[in-house]
């Protein structure tokens, strides 16, 4: 007997597996995507077209084509996106051949697996709600499989309502289920996505194109009170070998297993950091970090650099002061941060004496250099004129208009001309507070660079030049909104007045702190994070997570069956009741009550079995006929009725 | 409607979960005793699809995909409630059985209802035959089973099993019930037409033919069901085919199937035969009288009449 499914479910099916694959399309190569989509619409047509469905040789060579297919684009069937491309290829062909209802199970099951994939891409709360809706529609198509009368609202819903019922169970398991570490196997790696950020050297204008992205790069929350604004640095990597132009970091693997220890004083801040994706496996905590946990470490300039793999978020505890001296300087790291591409210009030393006062002094210059900057007519723009030859003494002597790193690199510069060691350190500073949340948030658009002078007694002290130039992007930070409604970021054609502006930005800070949870509490809940919240809980070895395992999941069953199957009875005529009790003690007479068999007829043979109750049962026909047949029945006589029933006897 | 409690022994019966409990007369409610659920072979391949899931998560550390897993597992685990909703609460009492003849497929009629307010969907039954119903709430339906039959006399349905796999099909929730409403299998008509038998009604008393009164009047073309004694055997010794004589007067249709004339060679043989002969003599409309040892049905017509006759041959 051929397997006929029906338009419905053919429909519910195509069309579950269409949603299902559609945010796909952005991440399989689009030959593949192609074929599939190909292979879909041939499947949808031949709903009304059951003629045009492929014959075996036809699907042996489509099955052929899409092998082929999937070897010239993808060149293997391990890692996110072959094996996502592997499993549409499959779902596609699949769908050409069914031949009965196992295929239509194997269809969905292989569709579950392929709505799992888009995790590996997107893990938005979005995409999230959105899988969940699809796996709704799939879990209707298996319920029109299985039910004869299938309505398309009724199957939806009868879905909906077991996806309600089934997700508390969902998260208990999803908080209670042991996280472990997943060895990293390397051939499962295949993200070459490219991520906007930092980079290992810093060359004017590399942060110009930061500023103007509104990429998040991490969140903030902090456990009290927020460092005032002027504080908010947060310490990325340090800049200090220069040909002139850019700027490196140096090679500090020799001093990295031994950093001298800062010394702290003053209040600290505890705050939990929480990192988005990276290329870089840069943690970027404020200046300084005292403590940080397991899987970070320090190297040997105060970067805290992570273990884990920076493409995937992750949540750090830490805490940092803002007072700290990190005391001597050793002899290599002094030459280090004295060094220059080759002798300064005439121009250059005459300005270092200029400002130099006395010798050893370093305070001194410093303060004078900064005192130069602010009166000497230098400007801020984010967009300077590109300044490719000897971009210091360009800078100093003849635009005198740049940002942060121009800035932070002629500051160094003529601080190493003075035979101060110094460095430029790259990072953030400064970030959005998000009001609902209560956090910071922190952009590409907040990249900044400073510089750091060592001075005797006080160890690494940061300077900003920038900030004696333009004290308000210290102050208030680079506010993306701002910089959207003056154009210099632009993605929406709109002209946007003060008043939709503020409730763009109150809107999209209500969405960043559900984001913010959604990512902490969901995306980021790891095998760190649940020993801390298990351990809360009072659960701190396996025998005890599996009694609450077992308690929870008998606990939330039971209110479910509770739920479920309690007796659905509708309220039931209190007259049939009534009569129901006199059948049954007619039944204990021997009496055999036939479905069908009207009071009436109970009765007269009910008086033949036993003639001497005949009046008797005789009344209890009449009041029973009279209440549930007549228009004229009285309230009293459903107490006649239960006074004859309950005096009955047989 | 409360059932007899079971004894642990009993609960533990193995047949108890195949061909159901000891047969009762019904109504039967489809409480937890009688429903069973386990899971289907889909059933088993979605846990491989959840673990699958689940080992996705794990390799990518992904942790939505450990949630989409938990979400089928706690669906899966969700879904036993639902299934055993899709049977719970039905009520099946069997309806008015109506008598065959052995041989006949025997429909054995079942009314089951639905009292609760959530219709129920493809709720399959199985005797012999398979039905596959659906039951809006609070409605009843009467369905009819066949079971094949061989001997006469009484013959119980087999186990009637109420299945269902809604809502997804990972579970097959099953009741194995039997009852007590037996079916009433007549003989089997033997194949063979053989004129009616001569007979007397067993009232031995010789030289007083029962036809003697009777006036001849005529010939007519030989009729199924007609008498031996009937045939007028010199037109046939002529070639003109076989005629019956026919008499005038009430008595010449009355007829006596007697077993202790019946030929055969043993009681089925014969009890065969004179089933033929009732439904011959039913349909040709004579009244006919059964004697069968201990028992006397004088010659009547009708449908009362004629089920006397088969229930007595059924059960002798």
């Amino acid at each position: 007997m051929p397997f006929l499914p029906s338009m419905r479910l053919m429909l519910f099916m195509l069309g579950s597996i269409g949603l299902i694959t559609l945010p796909h399309a952005w991440h399989i190569p689009p030959l593949l995507f192609g074929f599939f989509t190909l292979l879909l619409l041939w499947r949808l047509l031949c709903i009304w077209r059951p003629h045009y469905l492929p014959n075996r040789v036809v699907v042996f060579l489509l099955m052929l084509t899409g092998i082929g297919l999937l070897y010239s684009q993808q060149h293997s069937i391990f890692g996110r996106d072959a094996g996502t491309s592997l499993f549409v290829v499959a779902l596609g062909l699949k769908m050409l051949e069914i031949h009965g209802r196992r295929d239509i199970y194997v269809i969905v099951y292989l569709a579950f697996i392929v709505a799992v994939t888009q995790f590996l891409y997107e893990e938005s709360i979005l995409m999230a709600v959105y899988i969940l809706l699809v796996c709704g529609v799939l879990l209707a198509t298996l319920i029109t499989q299985n039910s004869q009368t299938p309505q398309t609202m009724a199957a939806l819903k009868t879905s909906a309502t077991i996806i309600l019922q089934s997700l508390p169970l969902a998260l208990v398991l999803f908080v209670l289920f042991p996280r472990l570490e997943a060895p990293h196997w390397s051939w499962l790696d295949d993200d070459t996505r490219a991520k906007s950020g930092l980079s290992n050297t810093l060359e004017p204008g590399s942060i110009a194109e930061l500023s103007l992205s509104p990429e998040l790069v991490f969140r903030v929350k902090f456990d009290g009170a927020l460092p005032p604004p002027s504080q908010r640095y947060w310490r990325g990597p340090v800049y200090a070998n220069t040909d002139g132009t850019s700027w490196r970091a140096p090679p500090v693997l020799g001093r990295e297993n031994n950093p001298d220890q800062p010394v702290f004083t003053g209040a600290t801040y505890d705050y939990t950091l929480m990192m988005e994706p990276q290329k870089q496996n840069w943690v970027f905590a404020l200046e300084m970090p005292t403590e940080f946990g397991g899987g970070l470490r320090r190297n040997g300039l105060y970067q805290l650099i992570t273990n884990k793999n920076p493409g995937d978020r992750a949540e750090y505890r830490l805490s940092s002061s803002p007072t700290y001296n990190t005391g001597g300087i050793s002899k290599t790291e002094r030459r280090e941060n004295l060094q220059l591409p080759g002798k300064p210009s005439e121009k250059i030393v005459t300005l270092v004496k200029q400002l130099q006062g006395q010798p050893d002094r370093p305070e001194l210059f410093i303060a004078n250099l900064l005192q130069h900057f602010r009166q000497e007519n230098f400007h801020y723009t984010l967009s300077p004129e590109a300044m490719p030859d000897q971009p210091i003494e360009t800078f100093l002597f003849e635009r005198r208009a740049g940002f942060c790193s121009h800035y932070a690199t002629a500051f160094v510069y003529l601080l190493r001309v003075a035979e101060i060691p110094a460095r430029v350190v790259g990072g953030y500073q400064g970030g959005q507070i998000n009001e609902v949340g209560g956090f910071l948030e922190i952009r590409q658009a907040d990249a900044h660079a400073w510089a750091e002078a060592w001075l005797d007694g006080r160890g690494w002290v940061r300077f900003d030049p920038t900030a004696a130039v333009a004290p308000e992007r210290i102050e208030r930070g680079v506010n993306v909104d701002l910089q959207i409604a003056s154009g210099a970021v632009n993605f929406s054609p709109l002209q946007l007045d003060a008043k939709t502006l503020s409730w763009l930005q109150r809107g999209r800070q209500l969405w960043q702190s559900v984001d913010y949870n959604w990512q902490r509490w969901i995306i980021n809940y790891d095998t760190v994070n649940q020993k801390a919240f298990l351990q809360s809980l009072g659960v701190d070895n396996f025998v005890k997570l599996g009694y609450w395992l077992l308690i929870s999941v008998a606990g939330i069953g039971g209110v479910l069956a509770w739920r479920l199957l309690r007796p659905n009875l509708r309220r039931q005529d209190p007259a049939l009741v009534l009569y129901r009790q006199f059948c049954a003690k007619l039944g204990k007479a021997g009496l055999r009550v036939e479905i069908g068999d009207g009071p009436q007829t109970v009765a007269e043979r009910a008086k033949e079995l036993r003639p001497d109750l005949a009046e008797a049962i005789e009344r209890i026909a009449a009041t029973y006929i009279r209440l549930r047949y007549q228009n004229d029945s009285k309230i009293e006589d459903l107490r006649v009725l239960k006074m004859l029933v309950t005096s009955f006897r047989v | 409607m409360t059932e007899a409690a079971l004894s642990l022994k009993q609960r533990l019966n193995l047949s108890r979960f195949f061909s159901g409990e000891a047969p009762t007369a019904g109504p039967i409610v489809l409480t937890q005793r009688r429903v069973f659920i386990l899971p289907t072979q889909r059933g088993l391949a979605f846990v491989l699809l959840i673990l699958l899931l689940v080992l996705i998560g794990f390799v990518y550390n992904n942790n939505l995909a450990y949630l989409l897993g938990f979400l089928l597992a706690s669906i899966f685990f969700v879904t036993i409630l639902h299934s055993f909703k899709a049977l719970a609460g039905l009520t099946i009492q069997p309806a008015r059985q109506q008598a065959v003849f052995a041989g006949q497929a025997g429909p054995f009629r079942f009314q089951i209802s639905n009292p609760g307010s959530q219709p129920r969907f493809a709720v399959d039954l199985t005797l012999q035959s398979e039905l596959s119903i659906s039951l809006a709430a609070e409605q009843s339906q009467t369905v009819t089973l066949y079971q094949p039959t061989r001997q006469r006399g009484w013959q119980l349905p087999g186990t009637l099993t109420l299945s269902s796999t809604y809502p997804l099909g990972l579970f097959r929730a099953w009741a194995p019930l039997r009852f007590d409403s037996p079916l009433l299998v007549y003989p089997k008509p033997a194949s063979q037409q053989l004129p009616f038998p001569d007979s007397d009604g067993g009232q031995d008393k010789p030289g007083q033919n029962r036809r003697s009164g009777d006036e001849f009047y005529g010939l007519r073309a030989y009729q199924q069901g007609d008498a031996i004694r009937q045939i007028h055997w010199k037109t046939f010794a002529k070639g003109l085919g076989v005629h019956s004589k026919q008499y005038s007067g009430a008595s010449s249709s009355e007829l006596w199937l007697d077993y202790q004339q019946v030929p055969g060679h043993h009681t089925e043989e014969r009890l065969s035969q004179l089933c033929r002969w009732v439904v011959d003599a039913e349909q040709t409309g004579l009244r006919y009288g059964l004697l069968l040892p201990g028992l006397r049905l004088p010659p009547d017509n009708g449908a009362t009449h004629y089920r006397n006759c088969l229930q007595a041959l059924a059960l002798f």
